[in-house]
């Protein structure tokens, strides 16, 4: 096996067939990751393609430092996401990334569509597509204590999709190793099309050190900093919940769908709240001695009647995981205020396999339209939400997960798509197409989140900007230059592939000297050309599938929530919109369709 | 310098395999989970503890027991020294299911069981004291 990576697996699905290319210069050319997927996202989706068709592939990529350095432990999936139509592109943990490694593949795609429920195995380079139905109907757990190896050698890992995905619920995600997750944008529903219920890679290979000494030095100062100082010191010890009190206290965490920017009840769902209540273990990637995965303890009761009564006898204890945006998407947003009903509406999403944050944004959205009597009381029928009622909620998303009815087949489309529907578009929050993420920070999250190529609030840290703009006065041209310029570096980041968590012990020094120290030097200005080729890459792609973002609208909602700085202005966020797509077209970035573009033209020489 | 090293609290594992990398880079200069002195393993689901297993430094070591050649020899202080050109061109491996800890394993390339060496980087790269270590006085 190389010290670099270069090879790419193809599965094709329907042959049941597989090949190996060899391509180290797609590696040494765009890294890994989001460099390497976007290349052969663009190679080998056929434009226009139907999200469900045979046609379209199912990228993962890992990165050149995947087992070598410490946080460098996620894969990049890219694929058509059902839930926008366009760009579909998620990041997962866990140990899938290490397990491809160690089988020797820094990519892997799969095309075709297998005819009967089907299970992938990758035992290092041997390359099975084999008939499990026996797993259909199955939650993520249990496939993954159905085929995980008792004494596996090497490392191995166990993706599946749950009944959201085989039922094709438009943001239903791949649950990895238990805790870890491809979430967002429907990559579940994609595998669930494809009849793929799970795939198991199993490596035992090496990865030999080009030069060990240097390497264990570098490594022993990376782990350092990672484990002792206090750059990652918030994922080792409250880990992102500790956002809860945070925004809160400033008057930013979103709650009763966005209509307000603080809780009444947040203490009751803070971080600190999760630690003293149910906090019972931690975990990590493997290659990451962080542990940020926080998981809590739910006690579920049953059968009373035996074990003379004593409750805790008759408690089964599941281990759920927990984070900042689940917390405020099942919690706040919903206004529910008690961790154990959060914990327990995530266990509900994790069982099913499907996003937390669209789930919840659905919910939302839902209960709201519900108040406002949009929704025919039929197609509510008996379970009528209402906010803080965490068990009727755990019934809807139940019933979505299992398309029960026409209405809930609408809900499993998302807000926007549900909206449609029933009206409420106004209240539908959802920026291109996903729900965003909870922060009522001000003018960079929704623009960020806007203009972002995946949608996500991990796109370009628009979230942050917005508190660095109260602190040190930026204009709202500064947080656009800004975000932008994050979005270019993260996804060179994201090439190599970093976790965001560790984004700051990565700085651009660090990165220069672990590229150097395995063969790849590059400069900084090499690698920020390189995240803005990559950004480019994947825009070229979104405008080719039909995204314009001149003409992507942003809820009234979120013009109508208190931030950072107050209630948004919707002639300020069009404006930062047209500044930064004026500022990606002097990159030579042409964000409109050429032919929409033409006819702007055509029109404007008839006028004059 | 050497360690006494025990796996003391197994249940604080994270599952980092930062024990696990740093045996390989100190073994041999490497990065392969599979020819370590210490395991990092999953039971069936990441939902079930880790178990964490490394030599305990038997004082009556059945893998020295069991080794038909004499390559495997008992130290005074407990654990085990190889001599590789007595164990070369050995096919049966008893040693190593002699073992029921789990803690010998073979190198796949050599072919010979992969002996702790007491160094300590195990311990001293868990970020969860998994490990209790002290030096060894010479």
């Amino acid at each position: 096996m190389n010290f670099r990576l270069s090879q790419v697996l193809h599965i094709n699905l329907t042959e049941k067939v597989s090949h190996i290319d060899e391509r180290p210069e797609l590696f040494d050319t765009y890294l890994g990751g989001a460099g390497v997927a976007s290349k052969l996202l663009e190679d080998e989706c056929p434009s226009r393609v139907d999200p469900f068709s045979p046609e379209a592939p199912v990228i993962f990529a890992i990165g050149p430092f995947t087992g070598l350095l410490s946080s460098m432990v996620k894969t990049v999936a890219m694929f058509k996401s059902p839930l926008t139509g366009n760009l579909g592109e998620s990041h997962c943990g866990g140990h899938f990334a290490t397990a491809l490694r160690f089988a020797g593949f820094g990519a892997v795609i799969l095309k075709g569509a297998a005819d009967v429920p089907s299970l992938v195995l990758i035992e290092d380079s041997d390359v099975r597509v084999e008939a499990a139905s026996s797993l259909w109907g199955l939650s993520p757990l249990q496939v993954e204590k159905s085929i995980r190896s008792p004494n596996q050698q090497g490392m191995e890992s166990v993706a599946s999709i749950g009944i959201a995905g085989e039922n094709g619920v438009y943001y239903s995600g791949l649950i990895t190793d238990r805790y870890h997750h491809f979430g967002r944008l429907g990559l579940g529903a994609i595998m669930g099309g494809k009849k793929l219920k799970a795939l198991k890679v199993h490596g035992t290979g090496e990865v030999p050190l080009e030069r060990p000494t240097e390497f264990k030095d570098f490594y022993e100062e990376i782990h350092r900093r990672v484990v002792q100082t206090e750059e990652m010191r918030k994922y080792h010890d409250l880990g992102t919940p500790v956002n809860v009190m945070l925004l809160n206290e400033m008057g930013a965490l979103p709650t009763k769908n966005f209509t307000r920017s603080r809780f009444e009840k947040a203490e009751g769902i803070s971080g600190e709240r999760f630690l003293e209540a149910l906090l019972e273990r931690k975990i990590s990637c493997p290659g990451c001695p962080v542990g940020c995965i926080h998981l809590g303890g739910l006690r579920t009761g049953f059968n009373p009647q035996h074990e003379l009564g004593r409750r805790e006898a008759f408690e089964e204890l599941e281990l759920i995981p927990y984070n900042y945006e689940p917390i405020f998407a099942l919690g706040s947003n919903l206004e529910i205020g008690d961790a154990s009903s959060v914990l327990r509406l995530i266990s509900q999403c994790e069982r099913l396999g499907m996003d937390a944050i669209m789930t919840g944004s659905v919910l939302a959205w839902l209960t709201e339209a519900v108040e406002k009597d949009m929704i025919p009381r039929q197609d509510i029928g008996d379970l009528e939400p209402r906010w803080g009622d965490a068990h009727t909620y755990s019934q809807i998303i139940e019933n979505i997960a299992l398309v029960k009815n026409q209405f809930y087949k609408r809900l499993a489309l998302g807000t926007s798509t549900a909206a449609e529907k029933y009206g409420g578009k106004d209240f539908a929050v959802s920026i291109g197409k996903n729900s965003p993420a909870g922060y009522a920070t001000g003018y960079g999250f929704v623009v960020g989140t806007l203009v972002g190529a995946r949608h996500s609030h991990l796109s370009n840290m628009g979230y942050s900007f917005d508190q660095e703009a109260v602190k040190s006065n930026l204009s709202l041209q500064q947080i656009v230059e800004k975000i932008a310029d994050e979005e270019d570096w993260l996804y060179m980041y994201y090439s190599l592939v970093g976790c965001y968590f560790a984004r700051g012990v990565y700085d651009e020094e660090t990165i220069i000297k672990a590229l150097d120290l395995i063969g790849l030097p590059k400069t900084g200005k090499e690698l920020r050309n390189l995240g803005n080729e990559i950004f480019q890459r994947l825009y070229r792609f979104k405008v080719r599938e039909g995204f314009n973002l001149a003409k992507e609208e942003i809820p009234k909602r979120m013009t109508e929530t208190e931030t950072l700085h107050g209630k948004l202005n919707p002639r300020r966020l069009r404006e930062m919109v047209q500044h930064y797509i004026r500022l990606r077209e002097r990159q030579g970035l042409h964000l409109r369709r050429e032919d929409e573009a033409l006819t702007e033209l055509l029109s404007t020489t008839v006028e004059t | 310098m050497r360690f006494h090293i025990e796996v003391e609290r197994p249940e604080r594992c994270i599952g980092c395999y930062s024990c696990v990398y740093a045996c390989s880079r100190h073994l041999y200069g490497t990065l392969d989970p599979t020819r370590v002195a210490v395991f990092v393993r999953v039971n069936k689901s990441l939902e079930n503890p880790f178990s964490v297993i490394a030599c305990r430094f038997c004082t009556r070591p059945e893998c020295v027991l069991a080794c038909p050649q004499g390559a495997l020899e008992v130290l005074p202080e407990g654990g085990v020294t190889l001599t590789p050109s007595k164990c070369a061109g050995c096919k049966n491996f008893d040693c190593i299911a002699a073992c029921k800890l789990g803690a010998l394993t073979l190198d796949r390339r050599t072919k010979v069981p992969v002996i702790c060496d007491r160094c300590g980087d195990c311990a001293k790269f868990c970020p969860h004291d998994v490990f209790r270590y002290e030096e060894m006085k010479a």
